[in-house]
C-alpha cells in the first residue's frame, strides 16, 4: 500500500464510523487516488479546482461548524502557498483542520524537480503553535497515523510521499502517535534518529556499523511535534552522540528539534544528514537520496563521525 | 425592526464606535462606518441568533471579511446581548476578549477569525457548504470590502462559490472606494465591480448601501436565489455620519480629540 492509498482507505474508514469527514479537493482528488471515496460519500466530498488558499479557508470554515475536513495535495502548496491561511485561520483559532501535504521529500517529489519536491513543509507546520507533526514512514503508517489522529483537539500536518513508498513496518502496527519508537538497539556507542520513507537505510547502516564493532540503536521519530522530548533525551543522555537523517532541509526539521533537546539539558555530540541548505534535481528516489547525503555509507559515516566526538 | 428604529440603531452602533476609539485611543472609525447600516440590518432584522447560545449550530453566520472594521461589529454583538456593554471599552487592551482583530474563540457571537485581508469569502463558503453537507438551513453573510477585491483568493472563492451553486451564501462588497493607502482608483482600479462577479457566475444586486430598505429589499432577493451566491454590491460612504470624516481618508485609523469627539458624537445624534 502507497502512503497515498493509505491516506485514502484510511478517509473510507473514518467516514464510515463518524459522519463529520470531509474531503476538501483542490484538483487533488486523483493524486490520493481518492475515486473510491467520491463514489462512496459523493456529498462528503467537496471540489475547489487549483486553488490551495482558498482549500484552507473553506476547511477552516467547515471546521468552524463542526465538520473535519481533509485537505490533502502537494506538501509545498498546502505549507508554503497556503500557509498564512493554515496559520491564521486554522492553528490561531486551533480549529480541527487535517492538513496532508504530498510528495513530502526528495524521494516524494523525485523526477518531477524541485517545484514538486517539499523540503521544507516539517519546518514550517513545526512553527506554528497549536500543530501536530506526523511523518509515518509507509503506506499503511500513514492509514494507522490517520486513525490515530483524528481525535486530536487542533489542527494536524501529515507528510506523505509519492505513491512509490516501500512497505517498511509490519502492515497493521500501530502508529506511536506523540512516542519515539526504537527499532534496532545494537548497543550504547550512538543513536540514529530518523523518520520517513528512509528508515531502511538507518537500519542497514545500523547492521554495517555492528560489523565494525559500533552499537548503534535506530530510533523513529514519527511525530515531530509534540516532540518526544523526554525518550530523546533519555537517549542521548545515554549514547551521548547522535546521527540525525531526514529527508528535508537540515534546518527546521528533525536535526533543528533535537538539537533543541540537546541545547536544554541532554548535552550531546550531533550530526545532520538531510539537505544542506540547497535545493535537489530531477532523478530517480533512492538515487537523490544517495546523492544528497542521505545514504547508507553518509549514516555510517555520520556515525562515526558522531562517535569521536562524544561529548564525555 | 422597522427601517426608523434601524436607521437609529445604526447611529447608536456608529456613537458606540467613536466612544471605543476615544476612550481605548485605538482602532478604525470610518471603514466601520461605511458597513454600520449592513451590519445593524443583519443583526436586528435578518439574521437568526440567539446571545444566550452563541454556538448554536442552526444559527445565521457572519463573517467580517474586511476585520479590521470590527469595532462596529463588536458594538453590535454586545448591543444584541453577547457580551456586557463595558467590554467594549476593553478594545485592544490586554487580556480583552476584544482583539484589535477578530479572533472567535475569545468573543461570544464571532463566526469567524478574520483580519487578514481576502480571506473571508473563503471562510464564509466553508460555512455555506458546511449547512448543506448538515442539512441545516442556515445562511451565511460576509462583508468584503472593496479595497480587498485586490486579493485573488476573493476571486478563488467567487469561482469556487458559483461552481458549488453556494445559494446559501450572501456577500456585501462595501464599497466605499477607498483603501488604506488612498481610492481604489488610484491603488488598484477594481471596477467594474458588479460586472466581475456577474462573470463569476453570481447573482448581483447593486444597492446604496446606507438605505436600509434598499439593504433588506437585497438580502430578501439574494434568499429567493438558491442556486447561485448572491453579490450585494453596496455604494458605501467611508466615515459616513460624520462629516469631517467623509472624504478623509486618515480616519481608516484614527483617534478622536476631545473637540472631534463631541462634534462626533453630536453629528451622530448624540449627547455628550
Amino acid at each position: 500500500m502507497s502512503t497515498r492509498v493509505g491516506f485514502r482507505d484510511a478517509l473510507l474508514t473514518l467516514a464510515e464510523q463518524r459522519d463529520d469527514i470531509v474531503f476538501v479537493s483542490t484538483d487533488s482528488l486523483k493524486v490520493v487516488r481518492g475515486e473510491p471515496f467520491l463514489e462512496k460519500y459523493p456529498e462528503r466530498v467537496i471540489e475547489l479546482g487549483i486553488a490551495e488558499q482558498n482549500g484552507v479557508g473553506v476547511a477552516s470554515g467547515l471546521a468552524g461548524s463542526g465538520l473535519l475536513p481533509y485537505i490533502c495535495t502537494y506538501a509545498g502548496f498546502l505549507t508554503m502557498r497556503a500557509g498564512e491561511q493554515i496559520r491564521t485561520f486554522v492553528s490561531y483559532p486551533n480549529l480541527k483542520v487535517r492538513f496532508v501535504g504530498a510528495n513530502g521529500g526528495l524521494h516524494g517529489g523525485n523526477r518531477e524537480g524541485v517545484s514538486h519536491q517539499f523540503v521544507e513543509d516539517v519546518g514550517a507546520m513545526r512553527g506554528l503553535p497549536n500543530m501536530t507533526v506526523l511523518c509515518p514512514a509507509d503506506g499503511d503508517q500513514v492509514y494507522q497515523a490517520m486513525l490515530a489522529s483524528v481525535d486530536v483537539d487542533g489542527p494536524v500536518y501529515i507528510r506523505i510521499g509519492s505513491g512509490r513508498e516501500d512497505q517498511f513496518f509490519e502492515p497493521g502496527t500501530e502508529f506511536p502517535l506523540g512516542k519515539i519508537r526504537v527499532l534496532a538497539d545494537n548497543g550504547s556507542d550512538v543513536t540514529i534518529f530518523g523518520y520517513g520513507f528512509l528508515l531502511a537505510r538507518l537500519m542497514e547502516a545500523a547492521e554495517k556499523l555492528k560489523a565494525e564493532g559500533i552499537g548503534a540503536k535506530v530510533v523513529e521519530v514519527a511525530t515531530i511535534k509534540p516532540l518526544d522530548v523526554e525518550g530523546i533525551s533519555a537517549l542521548l543522555k545515554e549514547t551521548k552522540c547522535a546521527v540525525s537523517v531526514e529527508d528535508h532541509l537540515v534546518t527546521n526539521g528533525l536535526g533543528s528539534a533535537i538539537s533543541e533537546v540537546i541545547s536544554e539539558g541532554s548535552p550531546a555530540y550531533l550530526v545532520r544528514l538531510g539537505l544542506q541548505d540547497v535545493y535537489g534535481e530531477s532523478g530517480p528516489p533512492e538515487e537523490l537520496l544517495d546523492k544528497y547525503g542521505m545514504g547508507v555509507a553518509d549514516i555510517v559515516g555520520a556515525a562515526k563521525k558522531a562517535v569521536e566526538h562524544k561529548i564525555v | 425592526m422597522d427601517t426608523k428604529a434601524l436607521e437609529r440603531l445604526s447611529l447608536k452602533l456608529r456613537r458606540d464606535v467613536v466612544e471605543m476609539v476615544y476612550r481605548t485611543k485605538d482602532g478604525h472609525p470610518s471603514p466601520s462606518f461605511s458597513i454600520a447600516d449592513i451590519v445593524a440590518t443583519l443583526y436586528f432584522h435578518v439574521m437568526n441568533v440567539d446571545p444566550n447560545n452563541p454556538d448554536w449550530a442552526d444559527r445565521d453566520r457572519f463573517v467580517l471579511s474586511k476585520g479590521h472594521a470590527c469595532p462596529i461589529l463588536y458594538a453590535a454583538l454586545a448591543e444584541k446581548g453577547f457580551f456586557d456593554y463595558e467590554k467594549l471599552f476593553t478594545l485592544r487592551y490586554l487580556d480583552t476578549i476584544l482583539q484589535g482583530h477578530p479572533y472567535a474563540p475569545k468573543t461570544p457571537g464571532l463566526d469567524a477569525t478574520t483580519g487578514s485581508l481576502g480571506n473571508g469569502l473563503s471562510i464564509g463558503l466553508g460555512m455555506a457548504l458546511a449547512a448543506r453537507i448538515t442539512k441545516r438551513t442556515y445562511h451565511t453573510y460576509v462583508i468584503v470590502g472593496d479595497g480587498e477585491l485586490n486579493e485573488g483568493m476573493i476571486w478563488e472563492a467567487a469561482m469556487a462559490a458559483s461552481h458549488q451553486k453556494a445559494g446559501n451564501l450572501t456577500a456585501f462588497i462595501d464599497n466605499n472606494n477607498y483603501q488604506s493607502g488612498g481610492t481604489v482608483e488610484e491603488i488598484s482600479g477594481p471596477y467594474p465591480i458588479d460586472k466581475k462577479w456577474e462573470a463569476f457566475g453570481w447573482h448581483t444586486i447593486s444597492i446604496d448601501g446606507h438605505d436600509i430598505d434598499q439593504i433588506k429589499k437585497a438580502i430578501a432577493e439574494a434568499h429567493k436565489v438558491t442556486d447561485k451566491p448572491t453579490a450585494i454590491i453596496a455604494k458605501t460612504i467611508k466615515g459616513n455620519g460624520v462629516s469631517f470624516m467623509i472624504g478623509e481618508n486618515s480616519w481608516h485609523k484614527r483617534v478622536y480629540t476631545d473637540d472631534e469627539y463631541r462634534q462626533a458624537m453630536k453629528e451622530l445624534g448624540g449627547t455628550v
